[in-house]
């Protein structure tokens, strides 16, 4: 690399660098990221680094782990390793390409720098970003009670790593790359990789489970005897001679002390340096699929920041059904957003799973298999709670994704409260839809439990009910959190932001839904539980239930309606070109 | 007809439009210009109803925006100099989801021949990712079509459009004015002004310096030349500055 070129090379990626963080310390300015930056910093502090400066005796998850499974920690992480890798292998993947900018290509491609030195600039460029991610991996793993005497030995340890497998897969995609040149097409590469793998797993596999007697009752009796057992399997057959150099790479993250550390970093930086050459001297064409990639990336971005969590395919998405020409316009949005989700979201698709839930439980019901009915249950259970609780956060296909649209929108000879209450319909019908028939499940599998048929029919009828609003409920606070802070959305909802600022936002947003959400549900919680005390004396508990329960729709209904309004009238007056003026 | 009375835009302590007064009648072409900055879009956006101004009346076929904003909308279309699409819907989807907007029965009717006169008849089942920017602008532009508005306002309609595009643009504007809409249209593209427009509205720094017919404004600022071209106009109205 000429010294002139690496200069100027340097000089990019320092003062990319620099002029990163320089914007986001001026950002800090604005009340929202200095607020985000106080509490993403107490966070990380009290949560990771608090725990980090303790010594590994002091650190409870350390003395959590017994010592048995401490002594094969490093072979394990050595058989994870090489499992990585072996699937690294096979994985089908395209062409090989470098992770550059769109802006380095522009700028490096045409420019007069050899290829060698701009792999040289990429990797290095690569290598210095993983020390962010190995800084956070030296903070999250601060709870897993590894040996490392000290954070700095365990984070020079994952940087190690993760710089090394880093390297094995950017040389991987090379030699598949080659593999392409010369014909060999991905699917035979995935046969042949499916061969090699059956080979590389398989053998080792029969040959230990031959050399390896068969777990006892005493091998399996505590977390120590499953500890004897794993270390003699990973003594067993092949292993032995399978896991040194994957060793050798987690020698240093799982160094006890300075003294064993140093002696342990050399070879594996001598692995790492192998991996760097490797990939150097693996000379084959690299920028169209660069370019490409680039491409890609620039696309994610884009598609980030506009609310959608994927990317546009070329494929068709039928109707989800006729939309005639005249009718409500709120329909049309319920329409669009439909198409939107994907060909899954469809009344007809709803339909078929609603049909097949309901076979599979009665023939569940026909066969007498309790325990798979109870299997159901509980799965379902689970389904209908992640529905309600986090699925208005993941449905986002709402105001919140057409919020670049705004411009348009706001032509449209639609008032604002119907346009916001159209755009929330595609996630309330797609969370009922799924909450509804994860409540079939739960109703059809209750049979099995004894459960009386009032309760089982009343109680799934009841939640079924109240979904819609619980989850339009919680659509109004995001998508008015949304319309109130558009910048703030912008950025938290954005995956490609990071930093203890953004993280802070996050924090913030979460805790303010957390707390809207209950401000929300508190007066209608009240006032049914004022209206079943009262008139159960009357009525009787069972009328009484009914009532509170008409009590909970109504006022969340007129919770609803109100906000719809609000954010109605919130959505005529935003200016988007003011609120997200820096 | 657009009536607009005194109009103004501030962000902050920033005015983008000052005080700004003009008509458009049926039939007429305001061709809308200034140097960058000068408050063309902000002027365009707030007269379409997309951002709030901050003082100022705006009537759109004989309706108030502020007080009857729904009919005023559905007599107008208004095309952004970045075609603004839904990602997920087709050429085919687009014209269905708009139809349903204004109401437009048997919008398959109306929609063929606008297809075909902007020349995206055959893309009918393509998503915008697979279309040209001049096809998304096409797009655009038959979806703002659809409803036969009375007021049309185009914001640079011509960037991305080959030359045989831009052409037909420029007749597709005319005949619309022909058929008695009014119309803004905010370019930098001057010598297209010139070919489309019969008025002319000039904007420096968020206030009004020339307005009235071409040939008016050519002869307050022509320097007396006859056949003085809008360019020559431009710049001496704006003293050849953005500032």
């Amino acid at each position: 690399m000429r010294l002139g070129i690496a200069g100027t090379l340097l000089y990019l990626r320092l003062t990319t660098a620099t002029g990163w963080l320089t914007s986001r310390l001026r950002r800090l300015k604005q009340p929202k990221y200095l607020v985000g930056a106080v509490i993403g910093i107490a966070y990380i502090y009290f949560f990771f680094i608090a725990r980090v400066s303790q010594s590994p005796a002091g650190r409870p998850a350390a003395a959590a782990m017994p010592k048995e499974l401490l002594s094969i920690v490093p072979e394990i992480a050595a058989a994870s390793l090489l499992l990585l890798i072996a699937l690294n292998w096979i994985v089908p993947r395209g062409r090989a390409g470098l992770a550059f900018s769109e802006a380095e290509i522009a700028f490096l491609f045409p420019a007069p720098i050899a290829r060698r030195t701009l792999i040289h600039y990429r990797l290095l460029s690569t290598l210095g970003a993983l020390s962010l991610t190995a800084l956070f991996m030296t903070l999250v793993s601060s709870r897993w009670g590894l040996p490392s005497a000290t954070a700095w030995m365990r984070g020079v340890g994952w940087w190690v790593v993760i710089g090394t497998l880093s390297l094995h897969f950017t040389a991987t995609s090379f030699v598949v790359t080659r593999l392409l040149d010369r014909g060999v097409s991905s699917i035979a590469r995935s046969i042949a990789g499916l061969g090699v793998l059956a080979l590389a797993i398989g053998v080792p596999l029969v040959w230990t489970l031959t050399a390896l007697p068969a777990p006892t009752q005493q091998d399996l009796a505590g977390v120590p005897a499953v500890a004897r057992y794993v270390e003699a399997a990973l003594q067993s057959g092949p292993l032995p001679w399978l896991l040194p150099l994957p060793k050798l790479t987690v020698a240093p993250l799982l160094a006890a002390d300075a003294r064993a550390f140093l002696p342990a970093l050399v070879p594996a930086l001598l692995v790492l340096a192998a991996h760097y050459v490797w990939v150097l001297f693996s000379a084959v064409s690299f920028e169209e699929a660069s370019i490409a990639k680039a491409e890609k990336r620039a696309v994610r971005l884009a598609a980030f920041r506009g609310g959608s969590l994927r990317t546009i395919s070329a494929k068709k998405l039928r109707d989800p059904f006729r939309l005639r020409d005249t009718g409500r316009p709120e329909t049309a949005f319920l329409w669009k957003n439909l198409l939107a989700m994907g060909r899954l979201f469809s009344p007809r698709s709803g339909l078929v799973a609603a049909a097949i839930v309901a076979g599979g439980c009665l023939w569940l019901s026909s066969a007498e298999l309790r325990g798979g009915q109870a299997l159901v249950a509980t799965v379902a259970t689970v389904v209908l709670v992640i529905v309600l609780l986090f699925g208005p956060q993941l449905a986002r296909h709402d105001l919140r994704s057409d919020l670049k649209n705004a411009d348009i929108l706001k032509t449209y000879p639609i008032g604002g409260a119907q346009l916001v209450f159209g755009e929330m319909l595609a996630p309330i019908a797609v969370l009922s839809a799924i909450a509804w028939i994860a409540l079939l499940a739960v109703a059809l599998a209750a049979a099995a439990q004894n459960v009386p048929v009032l309760v089982r029919i009343a109680g799934p009828l009841a939640i079924g009910v109240c979904t819609p609003f619980f989850c339009a409920l919680q659509l109004v606070i995001h998508n008015g959190l949304a319309l109130v802070f558009p910048a703030w959305v912008q950025t938290v909802a954005n995956p490609g932001e990071h930093g203890f600022d953004v993280l802070g936002q996050r924090l913030v947003f979460l805790s303010g839904q957390i707390l809207l959400l209950a401000l929300g549900l508190l007066p209608a919680l009240i006032a049914a539980l004022l209206t079943f005390f009262v008139t159960r004396w009357i009525a009787g508990p069972l009328a009484a239930g009914v009532l509170a329960w008409l009590v909970v729709l109504t006022v969340l209904g007129a919770e609803i309606w109100v906000g719809v309004r609000w954010l109605g009238e919130r959505f005529t007056r935003f200016d988007l070109s003011s609120e997200l003026r820096p | 007809m657009i009536e607009v009375t005194g109009l103004s835009k501030v962000f902050g302590e920033f005015t983008a439009v000052r005080d700004l007064s003009f008509a458009v009648r049926p039939g007429e072409v305001l061709g809308l210009v200034g140097p960058n900055g000068a408050g063309k879009t902000t002027t365009l956006r707030a007269i379409a109803g997309i951002i709030p101004p901050t003082t100022g009346q705006v009537r759109l076929a004989g309706h108030d925006l502020f007080t009857e904003p729904l009919q005023a909308k559905r007599a107008l279309a208004f095309f952004t100099d970045e075609p603004r699409l839904f990602d997920y819907l087709t050429v085919r989807q687009h014209l269905n989801f708009v139809a349903r907007l204004y109401a437009v029965a048997d919008h398959e009717t109306i929609a063929r021949p606008l297809l075909e006169e902007l020349e995206i008849a055959d893309r009918l089942d393509s998503l915008p990712a697979e279309l040209s920017r001049g096809m998304k602008q096409k797009l655009a532009i038959a979806c703002g079509l659809l409803h036969a508005p009375q007021v049309l306002m185009f914001d640079e309609p011509l960037t991305g459009l080959d030359p045989l595009g831009i052409r037909r643009m420029k007749d597709s504007i005319l005949k619309r004015a022909r058929a008695g809409a009014a119309i803004i249209l905010s370019s930098h593209l001057l010598h297209l002004l010139e070919e489309v427009c019969s008025h002319v509205l000039i904007l420096k720094r968020g206030e009004k310096i020339a307005h009235g017919t071409l040939a008016e404004v050519r002869a307050r600022f022509g320097n007396g030349e006859a056949n003085a071209n809008l360019e020559d106009v431009f710049i001496r109205a704006t003293g050849g500055t953005e500032r």
